[in-house]
């Protein structure tokens, strides 16, 4: 068994100005690429944003189940002699499936249907894909961030709800 | 790895439940299922075999609700036990801020207590991560065995890093949320000590590493009597069922008597010598979407490049050129120059800004060239209808 990079063990913190240009870049391809939906999810399975119409599918369901089957098909590269699969595809009767990778933590899915072609999807998600890793390389590299936090006193807040959540 | 997104004004957290095959980790889930508040609960998506074991994962998302502006949410998961399915056990780990170890009061299961905490510690290592470093509590189920062990040799055996331990009876629901809640308050911990670092005009932007020693959870949040921390636990009775139901185990409500139950989807793979599936859930329910961010069109993104490099994608390409309404073959026609001439030069024009491939074929010129043969015949023509006249 391969040591896995320990990327993982980070937080992820997103700023709403990384996440708009990310928007910019799906709206972009969506409009390209006539897919349905867009979103993309780190690799622990969390939706970071999604874009395009069936906004009310369970988005984040899928994005875990994403994430999950994308990790299983990293082992089977790895077992097949081959470091990754740079992308997979889920074919069905009506609407189907395209998960590329973007970077180590991060994955672009889309759904497509009749009106658009694999071929399409393939290409510009490629695109989309590059655009948007040179996107989160940015945020990894700079210096400065917006100046949004937490406020203070968060993990108090949360915990108070969590006792009235969880009540027996 | 807390995700922490601004855009979306969401705090996502992970959790996830490990232990020996058959130890109780989707009876957990599918007790916080039925119990959790609608509106606070998603779908709980399973993947198992037919017998009904898990064979990926269980998942499940938990609404907290919005916590000072951000709406805040635990994903839980669970594993599944048998030894033989190491590398999706594996896959699930990936990200984990919070662990809850699901282990068997059964004597004969003992080993497999040991064994499912040895690969939880090697697991992690695989990622670069420690137990002793990562917020986890530890359950220890199905306390209604006649032949349970006592909790304290459990703990004893079980316990390294002397996290709090809670006693359960997983089946009836029994030490279900106590267990969840403490490990979530850990997990919330963890983000307050991240606090001060995203606090501030300009921080910087490195990720802030978590995973918390687990501190003794907030004490205050179990049912006194239940909780259990670390190896100085004194030794249960000789009736441990009866301990803890006079300490208020037994207050939980049976399963199914609290809200209903939202949907609960299990995909099933046929497996041979497989029993009889779970019975699914009832109604629909699910966690509402959350809203996308609004975002301004976007001028400033630049159109992608033409997808000239085609062959990068194999053949299963296809070129997006036919989308664009492509020049069409000019016919000659000779009897009918007019019609020729009022044709507009320009194909017309692309329904979406479209690759190279729509380029004028310079069909008009030919076009012109006809007619001007056209012209001169039928000039040609009345010269020699005019001759012919004299």
């Amino acid at each position: 068994m391969t040591r896995q990079q320990p990327s993982g063990d980070t937080n992820m913190v997103l700023y709403a100005e990384d996440v708009e240009r990310m928007n910019r870049l799906l709206d972009e391809f969506l409009r390209l690429s006539a897919a349905r939906l867009a979103f993309l999810v780190d690799r622990t399975g969390r939706v970071i944003t999604r874009r395009g119409q069936d906004l009310r599918l369970d988005v984040e369901t899928l994005g875990a189940l994403a994430a999950g089957t994308f990790a299983a098909t990293r082992e089977m590269a790895r077992l097949a002699g081959e470091e990754q699969f740079s992308g997979m595809t889920h074919q069905g009767q009506r609407t189907h499936m395209h998960i590329a990778r973007v970077e180590d933590r991060t994955l672009f899915a889309v759904l497509f249907d009749e009106k658009t072609t694999l071929g399409m999807v393939k290409l510009y998600a490629g695109e989309a894909a590059r655009r948007l890793a040179a996107v989160f390389d940015e945020m990894r590299t700079r210096r400065t961030t917006p100046a949004e936090a937490l406020e203070a006193g968060f993990g108090q807040s949360a915990k108070s709800a969590l006792d009235q959540l969880l009540r027996d | 790895m807390v995700q922490i997104n601004f855009a979306l004004r969401e705090v996502n957290c992970k959790i996830v439940y490990y232990g020996p095959g058959m130890s109780g980790k989707t009876t957990n889930l599918e007790v916080i299922h039925r119990r959790a508040p609608e509106g606070h609960r998603g779908e709980l998506t399973s993947i198992a075999t037919e017998g009904d074991r898990t064979l990926f994962f269980d998942f499940m998302p938990l609404d907290l609700g919005t916590i000072a502006g951000m709406k805040t949410k635990f994903q839980l998961y669970t594993v599944p036990g048998q030894v033989y399915y190491n590398s999706t056990r594996k896959l699930v780990l990936q990200g984990v801020d919070g662990v809850v170890f699901v282990a068997d009061s059964s004597p004969a299961k003992m080993e497999e207590n040991l064994q499912s905490f040895a690969n939880l510690e090697e697991n992690l290592r695989e990622y670069g991560r420690e137990l002793s470093d990562l917020a986890h509590v530890i359950q220890l189920n199905k306390r209604d065995l006649p032949d349970a062990l006592p909790v304290a040799e459990l703990n004893q055996r079980l316990n390294k890093y002397r996290a709090t331990t809670y006693e359960a009876i997983a089946m009836t629901g029994e030490g279900v949320f106590p267990t969840l809640k403490a490990l979530a308050s850990a997990v919330l911990e963890s983000i307050n000590r991240m606090e001060p670092k995203t606090k501030g005009a300009a921080p910087v932007p490195t990720p802030v590493a978590v995973g918390a020693a687990v501190a003794a959870p907030a004490a205050a949040a179990a049912p006194a009597g239940i909780v259990r921390t670390g190896p100085a636990f004194a030794p249960a009775g000789p009736a441990p069922v009866a301990a803890a139901a006079s300490a208020g185990m037994g207050a939980h409500a049976p399963p199914g008597t609290g809200a209903g139950p939202g949907r609960f989807t299990r995909f099933a793979m046929p497996v041979e010598g497989g029993g009889s599936p779970r019975e699914p859930g009832g109604a629909l329910g699910g966690s509402a979407p959350a809203p996308p961010v609004a975002v301004a069109p976007s001028p400033v993104v630049r159109p992608y490049a033409a997808p000239n490099a085609r062959t990068d994608i194999g053949p299963v390409a296809v070129p997006p050129a036919p989308r664009a309404a492509a020049p069409r073959p000019v016919v000659a026609r000779p009897n009918a120059p007019a019609r020729v001439v009022a044709r507009p030069v320009a194909a017309a024009p692309a329904a979406r800004p479209a690759p190279p491939a729509a380029k004028p074929s310079g069909g008009g010129r030919s076009n012109l060239v006809y007619a001007a043969v056209f012209g001169a015949l039928v000039t040609a023509a009345a010269f020699g209808v005019l001759l012919l006249l004299r």
